[in-house]
């Protein structure tokens, strides 16, 4: 019996530990389902944060989703979301937020603020989507889709390979671009976001170096960034053959790459692919045609544009495919002198892309 | 038996991210850990085999036991106590580290003292049961986190934004020389085996360890993945950046089709569990230490029931990690753990090079009267 009291007394003594907490209850949370950065072009509060708090809602189905957009302008970022607790009534939640987006104007600038910020935050997840709002961020979480099951859902889907797997979306989670801003020999890469009719396009990338962004990709550019370094993709690649167009469906894609001195040690970068693919749109009667032919064409178009992609990388002083990494990891020399080697030898490289491509088939129709 | 054995073996080789290996070795990536962890690999596997080989002569016999059958007490009750002080401070370490990590992570609004006291109290309860019952508990935890443990390894090596070349650029300095601190953090994936200086009384006679292979095995891909996986996740640069390494790494695998999608609260859960185990084994172990330096004392395998003095050292050792916590901040746990780890591998030489030269004594002791038997 006095065994039993203790052990009841003790548990109620534990109990005791656990009344100062500051637990708050869900229904106490307001959920941040998407996060933007933008400059705000005053220099006493440079930052203008805006957050995309869901309106939680027991009805899950297609435009169900709500969401309250609040913006602040602050001096530096997390004063800013600190401040922006004053004008809701619940605890701020980043816990589910899996949006962080920079503006375009930000972006041109400076991007490690914003990133150090988030990862130094420990409730924001390393694997959230990271992209730059066209022409702002605000002006992307303002819009509400007509899609969306919950709030914000339209635009994490987007990104991966969970909703649509688009070959023109680049995908970069925080900490692949934690790695890029840091990495010796990797630049980072970011999907764009634009405005359409009330939704998103995101088929354009934005390349950087170490501190801002550069350039934007085109739409077919981007599509190749993605082929070139991604080998889980379902793309399509096109060309003519003697004025007659033709589509193929790129069913798998294998990419390598050599980063090699030649003997009057100029840098040689070799790309080499493969693709297998079913032809999805050629002219008629195609499969009595000579396929290899059609492999060759297709082939050397790539080629060339493959080669110019490389080529804009390089004038631009960027590496978004990692061919500086690679360059480290074969070239040991000690003091980390083979980095600098790199530097001085990258804008001189040139640049040899092989591609294989084989036709598998002409689909259903001859 | 021998399971016994590698389980010990398993949750020491896990644990050291809560001891800041990964962080030392990765600090000095550039500056020779590489060499010190392929110079760890033998060195630890040497160490770990001959402990293993000296103690299991002395079946039924803890370290206590068999070093005041030799030497006077005057000169082994010191150790004792030394061998209890370095036990225990691991414990402590991992402990206040790992209560700062699930502040951070599970409840970042909750102090991360209240975390600490009710890992206390349940280390003090489980520390004070008997090492029979802290083997079976050992069994058990093996088995319930074992599934855990190469899910989150399978995930990492298998995510498709894992950098090999990353890897190998930072593979490529295992030319540089090697250095002590390192060696000692990586050697700590191998001295699991001290487990047996207490477990051994649990030994039945005649007891010849099997499966020896399995002891590079598995320290070998705990230390690689340990080092290597975070570079893989963050680059040769970033990887530096972070201080709870490990979790950021286990947050940056995701689970799409998963109950949750964060491989974070996985992680959490499995070192939740381990960092419970290495305290209990560790308190128990300094406990035990402690007690049979008692004159009076006399060591059971199985008590019926709890005894005093159990209670009292638990308790003791409670209060000092409370202590503990109030006086040293994350940095100064950081660095107490860098050093803890060198002063670690002397106390472990000096332990294994003893007990080997007990242990050669006594064969050829038995095998002296063996011949004398015969003779006559």
């Amino acid at each position: 019996m006095r065994g039993a009291t203790t052990r009841i007394a003790a548990s109620l003594l534990v109990l005791l530990l656990l009344g100062g907490c500051g637990f708050k209850d869900i229904d106490k949370r307001l959920f941040v389902v998407a996060t933007g950065i933008d400059n705000s072009g005053n220099p006493d509060k440079p930052y203008r944060i805006t957050l995309r708090l869901a309106v939680t809602s027991p009805k899950i189905e297609p435009g169900a989703g709500q969401s309250q957009v609040e913006t602040i302008e602050a001096r530096t970022i997390a004063e800013g979301v600190r401040e922006l607790k004053s004008y809701v009534d619940k605890e701020l939640d980043f816990g589910q937020c899996k949006i962080f987006m920079i503006g375009e104007q930000l972006a041109r600038t400076e991007i490690k603020p914003p990133l150090s910020w988030m990862i130094r935050r420990r409730d924001i997840q390393a694997i959230s989507n990271v992209s730059i709002g066209y022409p702002s961020a605000e002006a992307i979480l303002q819009i509400e889709p007509k899609t969306e099951r919950y709030p914000g859902n339209m635009l994490f889907l987007s990104f991966g390979q969970e909703g649509t797997e688009s070959s023109y979306t680049v995908t970069q989670l925080a900490f692949e671009l934690g790695r890029r801003l840091t990495e010796k020999g990797l630049d980072p890469i970011l999907p764009i976001v634009y405005p359409e009719n009330g939704s998103y396009r995101i088929n354009q990338a934005g390349i950087f170096n170490k501190e801002k962004l550069l350039t934007i990709l085109k739409p077919e550019e981007t599509q190749l960034f993605n082929q070139i370094s991604n080998t889980e993709l379902k793309s399509s690649i096109g060309g003519n053959v003697e004025e007659d167009p033709y589509v193929l469906t790129v069913g798998s894609i294998r990419s390598t790459y050599r980063t090699n001195k030649n003997d009057q040690g100029k840098l040689v970068i070799e790309f080499n692919i493969r693709m297998k693919g079913l032809l999805e749109e050629a002219p008629k009667m195609v499969f009595n045609k000579d396929w290899s032919v059609i492999e060759h064409h297709i082939a050397t178009q790539y080629n060339t544009s493959v080669k110019k992609l490389l080529t804009k990388f390089q004038k631009l002083g960027v590496d978004p495919i990692g061919f500086g990494l690679r360059y480290r990891a074969t070239h040991y020399s000690g003091d980390g002198s083979s980095w600098k080697e790199w530097l001085s030898l990258y804008p001189e490289a040139e640049f040899k892309v092989n591609t294989k491509i084989t036709v598998e088939g002409t689909g259903l129709i001859k | 038996m021998n399971r016994y054995f590698y389980y010990g073996f398993l949750y020491v080789a896990l644990i050291n991210i809560m001891l800041f290996v990964p962080n030392i070795l990765l600090q000095n990536r550039y500056t020779g850990s590489i060499s010190s962890m392929a110079l760890a690999i033998p060195a630890g596997t040497l160490l770990a085999l001959l402990f293993a080989s000296s103690i299991t002569k002395f079946p039924g016999k803890a370290i206590p036991e068999i070093m005041y059958e030799h030497h006077p007490r005057w000169l082994v009750s010191p150790v004792l106590w030394m061998m209890a002080i370095v036990y225990f401070l691991g414990s402590v370490i991992v402990l206040v580290a790992f209560s700062v990590v699930i502040n951070r992570f599970y409840n970042p609004d909750t102090s991360s003292a209240v975390v600490l006291y009710l890992l206390i109290a349940a280390s003090v309860y489980y520390s004070t049961r008997s090492t029979l019952s802290l083997l079976f508990i050992l069994e058990m935890m093996i088995i319930i986190n074992a599934p855990l443990i190469f899910f989150v390894l399978g995930k990492a090596l298998f995510s498709s934004s894992f950098n090999w070349d990353a890897i190998r650029t930072v593979a490529n300095y295992i030319r540089v020389r090697p250095n002590i601190e390192s060696f000692a953090a990586a050697t700590y994936i191998f001295s699991g085996y001290l487990n047996m200086s207490m477990v051994n009384r649990a030994l039945p006679p005649n007891f010849r360890l099997k499966y020896r292979w399995l002891i590079p095995l598995i320290g070998t891909i705990a230390l690689l993945s340990s080092v290597f996986i975070p570079i893989g996740f963050h680059g040769t640069e970033g990887v530096e950046e972070y201080l709870f390494v490990w979790s950021v790494t286990a947050d940056s695998m995701k689970m799409e089709y998963g109950f949750i999608e964060r491989v974070l609260f996985l992680y959490l859960i499995l070192y939740l569990n381990l960092t419970l185990l290495f305290t209990t084994f560790g308190w128990h172990q300094a406990m035990e230490f402690i007690k049979s330096t008692f004159k009076s004392h006399t060591p059971k395998l199985d008590e019926d029931k709890t005894t005093r003095s159990n209670w009292i050292i638990g308790i003791a050792f409670a209060v000092i990690t409370a202590l503990y916590s109030l006086a040293v901040n994350e940095k100064l746990n950081f660095n107490i753990a860098a050093v803890w780890l060198i002063v670690r591998l002397f106390v472990e030489l000096l332990a294994v090079v003893w007990l080997f030269i007990l242990s050669y004594k006594q064969v050829r002791r038995t095998r002296t009267k063996r011949k004398e038997g015969n003779e006559e």
